[in-house]
C-alpha cells in the first residue's frame, strides 16, 4: 500500500441473510465461535443467505471524491458500512489510512429529548471528539447547521431539514481525513445542498478524501473526480464520472446493453463543434428511415420508458423514434443548449387525411415544460395525407434550453375530423432523457441569464 | 493532523487473526478512548430520562421504600417472620434493596443498552461497550439517591457506622463488574434474541427473593445452600456489612465473590468487543 493511499479494499464480499429466523440462529452461532477463539468460516453461503457484496475490489487514493452510484439495493450503503468499520467482511479486506468520519444516517444517535446544544456534545462524542475539540467548533457547527435560533430547543421539534442539516454539520466538523457519506443530503433543500457540496471542495483542498453516495447522476458528474457504479453487490463500472453516470442511466431506464450505440457513436465519429449533428449522423438517420418496421421497436430504444401511457385507435402507430443530441444517435443523456432531434416513424393502419404529430416534454414531476403539434405549428394548417400501409418519418427539432434533470417526451399522432382531435396514437411519457446543463441555473428554463456590472 | 496515517484494517476473524495480546491494548485502548463519551452518554440518558417528569430522581426512592414498607407491614402482622436482624429492619432492609437494585436496575437497563439506541448502532462507528456502561450509571445514580435515604434512616434510630464504612464504595464495585459481565452478554443476546428483555425482568424478580437482600442470610435449609452457592448473595452481605459494621463478615466468601465476577467481568467484554460487528449486522 503506498502512502498516497486512503482506502484499499481488496476483494471484499458481505453476506446478508433473508429469513430472520436464520439470521438469529447463526449470529448466536457466530458469536459462540468467535468467543472461543474459533473462525466462524464466513466465506462460503449458509441457507438462505447471499451475497449483498460480491468481491469488491477499489482503491481511493488521497484527497479525491469518489461517488458511488447504483440502484436501490444495490449494496452501496452496505459498502459504506464496511468502509467504516460498523460491519466487518466476510471476506477479503479493508486497509482504511487515517481518520474516518462517517454520516451513514443523520441524526443517528440524536436524543429527541435533548436541546440541540446537548445533542451536538453528545453526537460529536459518539464521532469521537473531545469535549474541547466540539467547544472549540460549537459555533461554527450551529452556524453551518443554521439553527441558532433553535440551538437550545429539543431535537424532537425540528423539521426533518434542521435535524438533517445540524447531523450533517456535526460529522464535517469532526475533520475526518476521510470522509464517508450516504444519501443525506437529499434531504436538505438546495440551498444546503450547495453549502455542503462547497464544504466537499474545502475538504477536498486540504487532501482529504470524500466518497459519498447518491442516485444523482448530475451530482457525481459535477462533483466527483472518479465514480463506482454498484448493482447487484459488483462493481460493475468505475473510472470518468460521466461515462459511470451515463452507464447507470442506462442501467436504470435502458435496455441494459454493454457497450451502448451512444458511445459507439462518440467513439467513431469524430465532431467539430460547428457542424451539425444531422449532418455528422446523416448514416444514423439514413439507417433509421431505410430500415423497413418489423414490430415496435419504439421500446427497444434506450431511451425508452416503460412506464409509457398509450392510447388511441390505432389507425396509425408510431413504430420507431430516434433521438439524435449530444454528438449521438439515440443517446439516454443530452445536452442543453445544443439541437436536439426527434424522429419518429409512423405506421398507417387506415386511411387518415389529416394527420397530426405532437410532442410534448415534461419534466419527472410532470410539469408540462412546452409542446406543440404539426397542426398549430403550420399558418396554413396543411395536413399530408396518408394511406393504409403507408410509413412516415417526421421530425421534430428544437433547442433545449432547461436545466439539468429528467425529461419525460409525450408524443402522439392524432387526426383533424373536422377540427376534433381523434387520437390514433399516442405515446405519453414514452421517452426518458436526462438533460445536463453546464451552467448553475436553477428552475425549470435556462434563460440564459447575464449579468453584468454597471460602472 | 496526528491521526493522518493511523491504519486501520477490517478483515473476517480479524480480532482471532490479531491475537490475544494485541486484541486486549486494544480493547483497553479502546475503553480507554471511550471514557468521554461514555460520561456523554449517561448525561444524556440522565437528562433525557428526567426532563420530563416532575419527581425525576425521585422516582428512584418510591419503589424501595414502598417494598420494604410492605415487607416491615407484613413482619409485624405475623405473616412473615424475618427473624432478628442486626439494625431495625427498615434499615437492614433498604440496604439490601439498594445494593440490589445495582444489579436489578443495572442488569435491566445493559441488557437493553444496545436495542435501546436504536440505529445509531447500525449507522455509526463507535465503541459500543460505552452504550452498556453508561446505563450502569443510571443504576448508580438511584443508589446515590437511595443512599440519601438509608442515611436519614440510619439517623432516624440513631445507627451510628464505623468508619471504615467509607469503603462501601470498594465493596460495591464487584456488584458493579459483576452486573456489567452479564450485562455485556444479555446486551448481545438481545440484539438476536427479544426474548432477553422477559428474561431479565423474571430473573430480576426471582433474584429478589433468592439473595438475601430483603431478609438475614439464612442459616439452614435450601435457601442457605443456594445462598452460599451466589456470589450475588456474598457480595449484598458484604455491602450491608460494610455499611452497618464498618468490615466484612465473611471475607473468604466475599472475595471468592468478587474474583468471580472480575473473571466474569472480563470474560464478557472481550466476548462482547468481539462479537460488536456481527450484533451491528443482527439488530
Amino acid at each position: 500500500m503506498t502512502d498516497n493511499l486512503a482506502i484499499k479494499a481488496a476483494n471484499i464480499s458481505k453476506k446478508y441473510c433473508k429469513s430472520l429466523k436464520h439470521t438469529m440462529m447463526y449470529g448466536i452461532g457466530d458469536i459462540a465461535k468467535n468467543a472461543i477463539g474459533l473462525s466462524s468460516n464466513s466465506s462460503y453461503l449458509r441457507e438462505g443467505e447471499f451475497w449483498a457484496l460480491d468481491d469488491v475490489s477499489f482503491e481511493v487514493n488521497k484527497g479525491e471524491t469518489i461517488g458511488i452510484i447504483g440502484a436501490n439495493g444495490s449494496g452501496k450503503s452496505t459498502l459504506l458500512k464496511l468502509l467504516n468499520g460498523i460491519f466487518m467482511p466476510d471476506k477479503g479486506r479493508i486497509e482504511i489510512t487515517g481518520r474516518v468520519g462517517a454520516l451513514i444516517e443523520v441524526g443517528a444517535g440524536f436524543h429527541p429529548m435533548l436541546t440541540g446544544r446537548e445533542n451536538i456534545y453528545v453526537n460529536g462524542s459518539i464521532l469521537g471528539m473531545s469535549k474541547k475539540e466540539i467547544d472549540k467548533k460549537f459555533d461554527e457547527i450551529v452556524d453551518f447547521a443554521g439553527i441558532s435560533d433553535f440551538i437550545d430547543a429539543p431535537v424532537k421539534h425540528y423539521s426533518s431539514g434542521m435535524y438533517v442539516r445540524l447531523g450533517f454539520a456535526v460529522a464535517v466538523h469532526c475533520e475526518p481525513d476521510i470522509l464517508l457519506v450516504d444519501e443525506v443530503l437529499a434531504v436538505g433543500d438546495a440551498k444546503y445542498q450547495v453549502k455542503c457540496f462547497r464544504k466537499f471542495e474545502e475538504f477536498k483542498k486540504m487532501n482529504r478524501t470524500i466518497l459519498f453516495v447518491t442516485h444523482s447522476a448530475e451530482q457525481i458528474v459535477r462533483h466527483c473526480d472518479r465514480a463506482i457504479l454498484i448493482n447487484d453487490g459488483a462493481i460493475i463500472s468505475g473510472g470518468n464520472p460521466s461515462d459511470v453516470s451515463n452507464r447507470y442511466m442506462d442501467l436504470l431506464f435502458g435496455k441494459g446493453t454493454e457497450g451502448s450505440i451512444s458511445e459507439t457513436c462518440e467513439h467513431q465519429v469524430s465532431v467539430s463543434n460547428n457542424l451539425d449533428i444531422k449532418d455528422v449522423l446523416s448514416e444514423e438517420i439514413k439507417r433509421f428511415i431505410e430500415e423497413p418496421c418489423v414490430g415496435d421497436k419504439f421500446s427497444f430504444r434506450k431511451s425508452y420508458s416503460k412506464t409509457e401511457y398509450r392510447w388511441g385507435n390505432r389507425y396509425a402507430e408510431i413504430v420507431d423514434y430516434l433521438v439524435l443530441s449530444d454528438k449521438s444517435a439515440d443517446p439516454v443523456k443530452c445536452k442543453t443548449s445544443e439541437d436536439f432531434y426527434l424522429y419518429l416513424k409512423v405506421k398507417y393502419i387506415k386511411d387518415v387525411k389529416r394527420p397530426i404529430y405532437g410532442l410534448f416534454i415534461k419534466t419527472v414531476d410532470g410539469i408540462t415544460i412546452s409542446g406543440n403539434n404539426s397542426r398549430d405549428l403550420d399558418i396554413n394548417r396543411s395536413f399530408i395525407s396518408q394511406k393504409t400501409g403507408d410509413t412516415i418519418v417526421v421530425h421534430f427539432h428544437f433547442i433545449p434550453k432547461f436545466t439539468s434533470g429528467e425529461y419525460m417526451l409525450s408524443v402522439g399522432v392524432a387526426e383533424d375530423a373536422d377540427g376534433e382531435i381523434v387520437p390514433l396514437d399516442r405515446r405519453y411519457d414514452a421517452i426518458h432523457l436526462t438533460f445536463t446543463n453546464q451552467g448553475l441555473s436553477s428552475g425549470l428554463v435556462d434563460i440564459e441569464l447575464k449579468f453584468e456590472y454597471m460602472i | 493532523m496526528k491521526d493522518m496515517n493511523i491504519r486501520t484494517i477490517y478483515e473476517s476473524d480479524k480480532f482471532i487473526k490479531m491475537g490475544f495480546f494485541v486484541l486486549w491494548r486494544e480493547m483497553v485502548l479502546s475503553l480507554f478512548r471511550s471514557r468521554e463519551l461514555i460520561w456523554r452518554l449517561f448525561l444524556r440518558d440522565f437528562s433525557a430520562r428526567y426532563r420530563q417528569s416532575f419527581f425525576g430522581v425521585l422516582w428512584a426512592v418510591l419503589n424501595p421504600v414502598i417494598t420494604v414498607g410492605i415487607f416491615v407491614i407484613l413482619n409485624r402482622s405475623g405473616i412473615l417472620n424475618i427473624g432478628k436482624t442486626s439494625v431495625p429492619y427498615p434499615v437492614f432492609a433498604l440496604i439490601g434493596i439498594s445494593v440490589y437494585g445495582i444489579f436489578s436496575t443495572g442488569l435491566s437497563l445493559c441488557s437493553n443498552s444496545i436495542v435501546g439506541a436504536g440505529s445509531m448502532v447500525v449507522k455509526i462507528n463507535f465503541p459500543k461497550a460505552s452504550l452498556v456502561i453508561a446505563s450502569m450509571g443510571q443504576a448508580i445514580v438511584e443508589l446515590l439517591v437511595r443512599l440519601v435515604v438509608i442515611i436519614i434512616l440510619m439517623i432516624i434510630y440513631g445507627i451510628v457506622p464505623m468508619w471504615t464504612s467509607v469503603f462501601f464504595p470498594f465493596v460495591l464495585f464487584p456488584v458493579i463488574l459483576l452486573t456489567l459481565g452479564v450485562g455485556f452478554i444479555l446486551s448481545l443476546m438481545a440484539g438476536v434474541l427479544r426474548d432477553v428483555a422477559y428474561f431479565v425482568s423474571f430473573l430480576t424478580t426471582l433474584f429478589l427473593f433468592l439473595v438475601p437482600a430483603l431478609y438475614p442470610a439464612p442459616q439452614i435449609g435450601i435457601l442457605s445452600t443456594l445462598n452460599k452457592l451466589n456470589p450475588l448473595s456474598h457480595l449484598i452481605i458484604g455491602c450491608r456489612d460494610m455499611m452497618i459494621l464498618g468490615h466484612v463478615s465473611d471475607p473468604a466468601g466475599f472475595l471468592l465473590s468478587s474474583l468471580f465476577s472480575v473473571v466474569i467481568f472480563l470474560i464478557s467484554w472481550m466476548i462482547f468487543y468481539i462479537s460488536e460487528p456481527r450484533i451491528a449486522e443482527r439488530v
